[in-house]
């Protein structure tokens, strides 16, 4: 048996692994450089790394000493890693729907991409503290008052909807 | 160029130096001295530290009560960032030396924690000796025990890691004399509190008529008055630690506990949990539909994947022609010869290959 610390060594690897090949991928779409196989590359890794993502996020917090968030990084980890794999699947859902994988179409999935690399680099300060990224504001947690999230979540909903309506209709 | 390319590589693997420590550490914990992976990267790979490390013991350690031990680390030069991991174990085997194999528990760490293994920042050097306190409440059973004190650190050089353990030190707990007051084996000490906290701390005694607390705060020694078994600290105003004992008398001999450690800390972070995970679910949501709200152009659709236009246009420059059209352009182009069709040829077959065949006639071949 393994610990749940190496576990999550795995499963981080396994999500920050996909997730770069992803990145990689979009650049050259931004760049309309390298083999046409990139838009392929670029969506399926970065579909590989969404699925790899919870089991990173439980093994993490089994892994983690302490109860609970007592830590700003922790709860960057958290804000960051959910917008990461919110611009994630808008990215593939708007493929699925027949999105050419354009500069904008690349820039929001390399924008993903970047926001789950810094919450990796995030996770190693954490438990090492070491981290290249000493220039980003982490110990600064930006947090909403609740009624202003619940807002977000109805907005959310709203275009979310109205978006899959179109796509029905047209 | 790829030559230079693969020059500049090898030099880039040839600087660099091979450590085998974690040069930070690893956070106290309970460990055991084999802690392959976790604290270095193998056992057989360490360096032997040169520390001179000794435990010193109380005079009389009765089972189940507690104690005060203090743990040496003498002549020793270790990394630049002065750190040592100090392990107190049972054997020296690397395998079942946790104390709580033997039955000793941890009650206060040097770092006011309850772990066997501590992670020291101090000035350690060839030197200096350093010392620390560990308190610990002795197995319940009397017998002869063994503890040893086990020390990994870095190198001034860098580069390895040093590892280091003890010579046994024998422990003799005895059975606890009738009558003898102590402390109850269930009550159990706070370590930590916060700061501008006053803290009242409730004994547990047996055998105990009076009870008188000293608190050591720097070198100054207080006494506090102990009411229903009950005292209270003052609130610290500073991050810092006070110490503190209890004298116990009643009809055995009078008995002085090991000193306390209370640690007064900053509050710690904390955050709305609930409102930290409705943010994230929103965030999530709205990250999505951001995206997928900027929908792929229906021109952009139609030119990959609807081919309407195209099929239109091309049907459009195909001129209309009649059953009657046809055959009037193909018997143009084929006149059947007097002799008939050829034997075996049918008038679609002629229709379609007749022209051929008139002129291979013609070129004089059949």
């Amino acid at each position: 048996m393994i610990s749940s610390p190496t576990l999550h060594v795995i499963s981080t690897e396994l999500t920050i692994g996909m997730f770069a090949l992803s990145g990689v991928a979009f650049l050259l779409c931004l760049l309309q450089k390298g083999p046409l196989s990139r838009e392929a590359v670029a969506h399926w890794a970065l579909l590989g790394g969404l699925l790899a993502t919870p089991f990173a996020i439980l093994t993490g917090i089994d892994s983690a000493p302490g109860d609970g968030i007592d830590n700003p990084l922790l709860a960057n980890k958290v804000l960051l890693s959910m917008t990461s794999a919110g611009l994630a699947i808008g990215v593939l859902v708007r493929r699925k729907w027949g999105g050419e994988a354009d500069i904008r179409h690349a820039c929001t999935g390399m924008i993903s991409v970047g926001l789950m690399l810094t919450t990796a680099g995030m996770g190693g300060e954490y438990s090492r503290n070491e981290t290249l990224l000493f220039f980003v504001p982490k110990e600064t947690v930006l947090i909403f008052p609740i009624w202003a999230s619940i807002l977000l979540i109805i907005l959310g909903i709203v275009i979310i909807a109205k978006s899959a309506i179109q796509h029905r209709v047209s | 160029m790829r030559i230079r390319v693969g020059i500049v590589l090898l030099l880039m693997l040839l600087s660099a130096t091979i450590s085998t420590a974690n040069p930070g550490g690893k956070g106290d914990d309970i460990r055991s001295r084999d802690c392959a992976g976790s604290c270095h990267a193998s056992s057989s790979s360490n360096g032997v530290s040169s520390a001179n490390l000794s435990i010193e013991l109380p005079d009389e350690i009765y089972a189940g009560l507690l104690m005060e031990i203090i743990t040496s680390v003498r002549g020793v030069d270790v990394s630049s960032n002065n750190l040592v991991g100090m392990a107190l174990l049972i054997n020296s085997d690397g395998a079942k030396d946790l104390p709580a194999n033997d039955g000793w528990e941890v009650i206060t760490d040097p770092n006011g924690g309850v772990n066997n293994y501590v992670e020291i920042s101090d000035s350690f050097s060839s030197q200096t000796s350093v010392n620390r306190s560990w308190t610990l409440r002795a197995p319940s059973s009397p017998g002869s025990y063994e503890l040893y004190l086990a020390v990994q650190h870095g190198s001034q050089e860098g580069g390895i890691a040093m590892s280091g353990i003890s010579d046994s030190v024998e422990v003799q707990v005895l059975t606890v004399p009738e009558n003898l007051p102590q402390l109850s084996p269930e009550w159990k000490p706070i370590n930590s509190r916060l700061i501008g906290e006053e803290t009242t701390i409730t004994l547990e005694t047996m055998n105990t008529e009076s009870a008188t607390v000293e608190l050591k705060n720097g070198a100054e020694i207080s006494i506090i008055s102990v009411t229903d078994g009950k005292f209270t600290i003052p609130a610290a105003v500073n991050p810092g630690t006070v110490e503190w004992r209890v004298i116990l008398e009643g009809e055995g001999p009078t008995q002085t506990s090991p000193w306390f450690r209370l640690t007064a800390q900053l509050p710690g972070w904390s955050v709305d949990e609930t409102s930290l995970y409705v943010q994230g679910f929103a965030l999530f949501l709205l990250g999505a539909s951001l995206v997928m709200i900027q929908r792929p152009k229906e021109e952009i659709i139609d030119k990959k994947y609807d081919n309407t236009n195209q099929v239109i246009a091309v049907e459009a420059s195909i001129p209309e022609l009649t059953f009657t059209q046809t055959s009037e352009i193909v018997t143009e182009a084929t006149p059947i010869p007097p002799e008939g069709l050829p034997e075996g040829w049918t008038m679609e077959q002629w229709n379609y290959y007749g022209h051929e065949h008139l002129k291979s006639l013609e070129g004089g071949a059949v």
